[in-house]
């Protein structure tokens, strides 16, 4: 069980959650087109398979359940990881690029002067806005432990919560491709505010003003007893001091969903990140400029640095995907292979009880393969149904909120809510399992029952 | 009592007879069996060890202090001097009973290559600590623990001896006795050279783990100060990761944890204190959703699984044996026997197979494959617990028994008169 081929398992990925759907369209139309070709070819009437899987209908249901268990959890799981996918694949923006100290492949661990960002946003190849301003959002970024409420005498409890402080709002919304839900507003200038008294949470009532990604949002309003996301307004504790709600980032289906933005120098104060950056992000015209950018600014002198296209920073932090795959993978082969069996057992079962059939099927000038072909496509039949309604279950984990962390390798990581997603490709997946299984599990038992003699089985 | 182990004696044969009987369906029913208990027996593992992580102690408390609000904790190594004595000042104060600190070093075996298969992440820290403050290797006895001392014996008389699991040497390449030039990526201009002077006991957690003596990277930042004109190191106040506490009791460890809270001592940062098993239940709580899911949906799902995969193998054999279950009771055996007989076929085959399925898991997990490789939080190996081999006994038996009641309990109302007419 060593570390996954990571070359492999990108096919696998490319297959199952990207480009894959036409792939596994042929496939699945294959398998399906070889069902319908052995139903206009064989001679044995359908009829007789169906009314057989009716009359055993204790062993029919039995063994479509499981292929529909099977394949509703490998449904489910694979929503789970396209969902972690989706995430990371809606994070990036084509043409940025993020720049962090060479050697850091996660902002919480990269550490950049001040010196550098006037150098670095000049660079050619970084847009300006109509003002002439460069596209350059600069950002400290740091993980913070937070406390959770807990009824008392309870474990204490503490979950990470990602702060990303920048320098202008403005322009790291128009960089990140962000913006602000209606009714919200970014940080002021001075990014925070005198509180009521009683709205303190801490020893001083100036709080921190803070814009909310969507889903933290709604994950810091379960800690309160009217369990409602939080909203413009609102205060919360987070290290020291008391934060209050300005905005909530428009930002669902993106790792800035699971994130609190405020401004730089608050963050950086609280956090021990006064003087330095944690990342610089470049907009580029596109894919193409922010992979030249990236490479230009390999070459900066100053400093040493580590400039990628943001989607490949992204795509990194994938990596816990590729894990969760590589788990999801073996633990639905190792099932499907436990089903197998178990499917083998019900043909073979069902062709000892029906020998006398085979031998009148025999004598009546059905062939052998005919013979075969009757009882593979009984075995499919359960396996499409079985597999249909495993789909059907799968289904419904769409859409549903799930929370993990996605980071490029131990040591980093980004705390997110995703939102699982079931696709095409997933239920494809599903299906081809399915029908693997009901051809695996059925050929043997079929073939069994095409070398019956006709005479001996009469006897 | 011999009249009962007479009976006992004689339903067993039957059962046996029966099991044989269909050999091509036993042997796929258990087949059946052995892959769902395995997988169940591989979520299990990783779910019963991170269970034991976060399950708190009753006694030998090790406490964890790091910085209270961010992580990754950056502390100044100064903190060390006085958190190791738990910031005690007064004689009423708790002392720990030991301590060790843990600092981090990542760095690359070739300076132009980064990537996982040249990247190594030491943990820097007192070499005579390894024995007694780390988690597993403090409960070696015998051979391997003085195959531990010696190597532990080497890193302190040498200084530049680091300790690396064999999945690490494994991966760069690398044996015991070899030098290796370290290009920092964490500590950007303290690159070590390091001589490796042996291995943590193989099939452990530390397979994966990586062992320097705290002195000799705390050395390499004076050195990197005398080379640049009297500057430190930017990260030079930022070193220490995190300070390992032992105590006795639940109450000695309250008692310290607000000690060093309220210690005036650690400002800024400022710290905190926590059990070992509430710092693991942290960095777990994002992923409890997935744990959630493994436990309620995914073991569950493939318990149904091999019920159904049993009882369509038990229903099918009753069906066929309608006659011969008519014909023991003409010959005197009672429903009860009958329902016995069924359930004991189906509890025999379940319980062998969910047997041999985990003690199969449990050699080539731990002594073939040297542990499932699966990163999560501080963990990077999981191994399955010996414990595994009666979790398979009982799941292979209890869903057979599940999945057999209904056939057997057909079975048992199976009516002579009703088999008979049918044959007439």
């Amino acid at each position: 069980m060593g570390p996954p081929k990571i070359a492999a398992f990108d096919g696998v990925v490319r297959v199952l959650f990207f480009s894959g759907w036409k792939e596994l369209s042929v496939v699945l139309g294959c398998f399906l087109g070889l069902m319908v070709l052995l139903f206009l070819i064989g001679k044995v009437p359908v009829s007789y398979n169906v009314r057989n899987l009716m009359i055993r209908w204790k062993t029919t249901v039995m063994t479509g359940l499981a292929f529909t268990l099977v394949v509703a959890l490998m449904t489910v799981m694979l929503a789970f990881v396209n969902g972690m996918y989706k995430l990371t694949e809606k994070s990036g923006q084509p043409g940025n690029v993020i720049v962090l100290s060479e050697g850091a492949t996660d902002e919480s661990f990269s550490v950049l002067t001040f010196v550098d960002s006037a150098d670095i946003e000049r660079e050619p190849g970084v847009l300006k806005n109509d003002a002439g301003a460069a596209l350059c959002s600069k950002e400290v970024f740091v993980i913070v432990n937070q406390e959770v409420p807990v009824p008392q005498g309870e474990k204490p409890r503490r979950r990470f919560v990602q702060v990303r402080g920048v320098e202008e709002p403005d322009m790291a919304a128009t960089v990140h491709g962000l913006k602000l839900k209606a009714g919200g507003q970014w940080f002021s200038e001075a990014g925070i505010e005198e509180l009521e008294p009683e709205a303190a949470k801490s020893a001083t009532n100036v709080a921190i003003q803070a814009v909310l990604g969507h889903g933290l949002a709604a994950e810091l309003g379960n800690d309160r007893p009217e369990n409602r996301p939080l909203a413009t307004g609102d205060t919360f504790s987070l290290g020291a001091r008391t934060w209050k709600v300005v905005g909530i980032l428009d930002s669902t289906g993106s790792t800035f969903d699971s994130e609190v933005w405020a401004k730089r120098a608050r963050v950086g104060e609280d956090f021990g990140k006064a003087n330095v950056f944690s990342s610089y992000l470049l907009r580029t015209s596109g894919p193409q400029a922010a992979e030249t950018l990236a490479e230009q600014l390999k070459g900066y002198k100053k400093a040493p640095l580590n400039p990628q296209p943001e989607t490949k920073y992204f795509q990194l932090q994938a990596e816990t995907g590729k894990q969760f795959l590589v788990a999801i993978i073996i633990v639905a082969v190792v099932m499907a292979v436990g089903g197998v069996f178990g499917v083998m057992n019900t043909m073979y079962a069902a062709i000892s009880q029906r020998t006398k059939d085979i031998g009148v099927l025999r004598i009546l000038g059905y062939a052998r393969w005919q013979i075969l072909v009757s009882f593979l496509l009984e075995s499919l039949v359960l396996a499409l149904l079985g597999g249909l309604l495993g789909c059907a279950i799968g289904m419904l984990a769409d859409g549903l909120s799930a929370r993990s962390v996605v980071s490029s390798g131990p040591g980093g990581g980004k705390s997110v809510v995703l939102q699982m997603v079931v696709s095409r490709e997933i239920l494809m997946s599903g299906l081809l399992l399915s029908l693997g299984m009901g051809a695996i599990g059925g050929f043997l038992p079929a073939v069994s029952a095409m070398r019956l003699r006709a005479l001996e089985s009469l006897r | 009592m011999l009249s009962l182990l007479d009976t006992f004696a004689k339903y067993g044969l039957i059962i046996s007879k029966n099991v044989r009987r269909n050999l091509l369906r036993t042997m796929l029913t258990s087949l059946g069996t052995m892959v769902l208990v395995l997988v169940i027996t591989l979520i299990w593992s990783v779910l019963h060890f991170l269970d034991q992580a976060m399950a708190d102690r009753s006694s030998n408390f090790k406490a964890i202090i790091t910085e209270r609000w961010q992580i990754p904790s950056r502390m100044p190594l100064a903190y060390a001097n006085t958190l190791r004595e738990a910031a005690a000042t007064g004689p009423d104060d708790v002392r720990p009973k030991d301590w060790c600190t843990w600092q981090f070093y990542g760095a690359s075996i070739d300076p132009q290559k980064r990537d996982r298969d040249f990247s190594i992440i030491f943990f820097c820290m007192q070499p005579e600590k390894i024995l007694t403050m780390t988690d597993e290797l403090e409960d070696l006895r015998g051979a391997r623990r003085d195959e531990v001392q010696r190597v532990v014996d080497k890193m302190q008389s040498q200084r530049n001896g680091v300790m690396i699991g064999v999945s690490v040497l494994k991966r760069l390449k690398k044996n015991v006795g070899d030098r290796m030039q370290l290009t920092s990526f964490s500590h950007k201009g303290i690159d070590l050279e390091v001589e490796i002077v042996g291995s943590p006991p193989p099939g452990t957690r530390h397979d994966t783990s990586c062992f320097m003596n705290a002195d000799y990277f705390n050395a390499a930042f004076d050195d990197y100060k005398v080379r640049n004109k009297n500057q430190p190191h930017p990260m030079a106040d930022k070193t220490l990761g995190l300070v390992w506490l032992r105590v006795d009791t639940k109450d000695e460890f309250q008692k310290m944890a607000a000690q060093i809270m309220n210690s005036p001592l650690y400002a800024n940062p400022a710290v905190k204190c926590e059990a070992a098993s509430s710092a693991v239940s942290t960095f777990l709580e994002s992923l409890k959703d997935i744990f959630w899911a493994m436990r309620w949906l995914l073991a569950p799902a493939v318990l149904v699984t091999l019920s159904l995969v049993i009882a369509n193998a038990i229903s099918i054999s009753v069906r066929e044996r309608r006659m011969e279950i008519a014909v023991l009771k003409v010959l005197g055996f009672r429903p009860g026997h009958v329902l016995g007989l069924i359930l004991g076929e189906a509890v025999l085959i379940g319980a062998a197979s969910g047997l041999a399925s985990a003690a199969a898991a449990y050699i080539l997990v731990n002594k073939v494959f040297d542990g499932i490789n699966f990163p999560i939080a501080f963990f990077s190996k999981f191994f399955i617990p010996i414990d595994a081999i009666g979790w398979g006994l009982a799941i292979g038996t209890l869903t057979a028994l599940a999945g057999a009641v209904i056939p057997a309990w057909s079975a048992r109302s199976v009516k002579v008169a009703d088999v008979f007419s049918k044959v007439a």
